[in-house]
């Protein structure tokens, strides 16, 4: 059973907001089929993609999160009709704005994901998972939190 | 201009159709003009239109100002091309309707920048940013305009942003991170950006708010950068470009460049600009089936 964990010098921290009627149970399915996938993420279950204020991601960063992804049912499969348009609409504009911040998009991810796409779970988590890997820690926010961070660890 | 003006104001506030006239006034030096609210027909003739006329005064038509005050039937006021863009905004957002206001409009050929920055005239050097990329110096939708009103063709999208938009693009991402992160060092929250907005309307701002505490209070580019973010994430599509945020600012931070680019944004994936239409909504409340969606997987 046991399967070779490969070790990396950096682990990034993942957070990802779902939509409890797709992809939650998208993750759910992985979990009971027993499938493997990066163990960096951590998951918030909300009712709707349509839910997640851009507020939150500002938040995740906030607090010294390397990668979010917001991931939510396909378009026409919500179970709340429209939620996911309107998400779609609010990322693709919060997307550009953090980019004009100078924010990587590679720490952002959007996917839609249905309750029976497991696999698509597992490889867009392992997928975004390694990208944010590449990309290091967030460094940047890192420092907006804490500017006198850098004078203790010289000490 | 301005007697015809002073006349119809006059007219108006003796015959009782308006409470109020929103309008300019000289203000404490000669470089400085100051909103007034002319009450009396005898006090029409404190009323000035000249480039040095910059107040966005359709801020006080937004509810949170409680204009009009009870009582009050409308309000007249007096507006530039992009202040009757920011009042049809308020209106495409239910903060008033189009009989609440009777609007005067003027023509204008573009205001200065900054009250310092006037010396007497207007120039390439002192002009507002977004008077360079104007289409509205013939007003669109007034009750009274001074004079004749030609026809304008007003269909063309907007010009693309300020250069200071474009320079920051063409920059790297981390390049602009920093650029930004040197801004925001001076950002000290003083929310003057937010309350000269005119599309503001919140009673309680969200980093107003301590419970729950969204957006950090303390002014360290920790909760700088949270506001920043989210004060242009809630502007998405509904900016309509007057610049006040950036005027109002007392460290000369170029807050409305996000604004700018947003409104890019949202005109390239959405077709919509904002100041336009009474009745069209706003872009992040309504949504296609067939948006782009090429950033997600
Ligand atoms: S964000 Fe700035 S430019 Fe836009 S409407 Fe508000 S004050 Fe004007
Ligand atoms: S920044 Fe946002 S919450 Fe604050 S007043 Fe403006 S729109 Fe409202
Ligand atoms: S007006 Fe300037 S200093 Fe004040 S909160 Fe806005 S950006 Fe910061």
């Amino acid at each position: 059973m046991s399967k070779k964990i490969p070790r990396h010098d950096f682990e990034p921290k993942i957070m990802a907001f779902v939509c409890k009627w797709c992809t939650y149970s998208g993750a759910d399915l992985a979990g009971t089929s027993r499938m493997d996938y990066s163990p960096n993420v951590r998951m918030v279950r909300l009712p709707c993609s349509g839910r997640i204020d851009p507020q939150f991601l500002i938040k995740t960063f906030e607090q010294g999160v390397d990668g979010v992804i917001v991931s939510g049912c396909h378009p026409g499969d919500c179970h709340y009709n429209e939620g996911n348009y309107y998400a779609r609409r609010r990322n693709l504009a919060f997307r550009q704005l953090l980019d004009f911040q100078g924010i990587d998009l590679g720490r952002l991810e959007f996917s839609w994901i249905s309750a029976a796409e497991a696999i698509k779970w597992t490889k867009v988590i392992d997928a975004f998972t390694d990208r944010v890997r590449a990309l290091g820690p967030h460094k940047q926010y890192h420092e907006l939190i804490d500017p006198y961070d850098h004078y203790l660890e010289a000490a | 201009m301005i007697e015809a003006i002073r006349t119809q104001a006059r007219n108006l506030l003796e015959n009782k159709e308006v409470d109020v006239i929103i309008g300019y006034a000289e203000g404490s030096d000669s470089t400085r003009t100051t909103p007034v609210f002319i009450r009396k027909p005898e006090e029409v003739s404190r009323l000035i239109f000249d480039p040095r006329c910059i107040n966005s005064l359709p801020l006080y038509l937004n509810k949170r100002h409680e204009y009009p005050q009870k009582g009050w039937k409308r309000t007249g006021i007096i507006a530039k091309g992009c202040d009757i863009r920011a009042i049809t905004q308020l209106i495409a957002e239910n903060q008033l309707t189009r009989e609440e206001v009777y609007i005067i409009g003027v023509p204008c050929d573009g205001v200065v920048s900054h009250f310092s920055k006037w010396d007497g005239r207007l120039h390439d050097g002192n002009q507002a940013t977004k008077c360079a990329e104007c289409d509205v110096h013939t007003p669109t939708d007034c009750d009274f305009f001074p004079g004749e009103r030609p026809e304008v063709d007003r269909s063309a999208p907007y010009k693309v942003s300020a250069p200071q938009v474009l320079n920051l693009m063409g920059l790297n991402t981390d390049k602009r991170f920093d650029y930004w992160r040197q801004e925001f060092d001076r950002c000290f929250k003083c929310y003057a950006c937010r309350e000269v907005c005119p599309h503001c309307s919140c009673n309680i701002c969200i980093t107003d708010r301590t419970q729950p505490n969204w957006v950090d209070q303390a002014a360290h580019t920790k909760g700088v950068f949270a506001w920043h973010i989210t004060r242009a994430m809630h502007l998405v599509g509904r900016c309509t470009g007057c610049g006040e945020c950036t005027r109002a600012c007392p460290m000369d931070i170029q807050v409305d460049l996000f604004n700018q680019r947003l409104k890019d944004v949202v005109q390239e994936s959405f077709g919509y600009k904002s100041g336009y239409s009474q009745d069209e909504k706003p872009p992040l409340i309504t949504y296609k089936t067939d948006d782009s969606e090429d950033f997600i997987q």
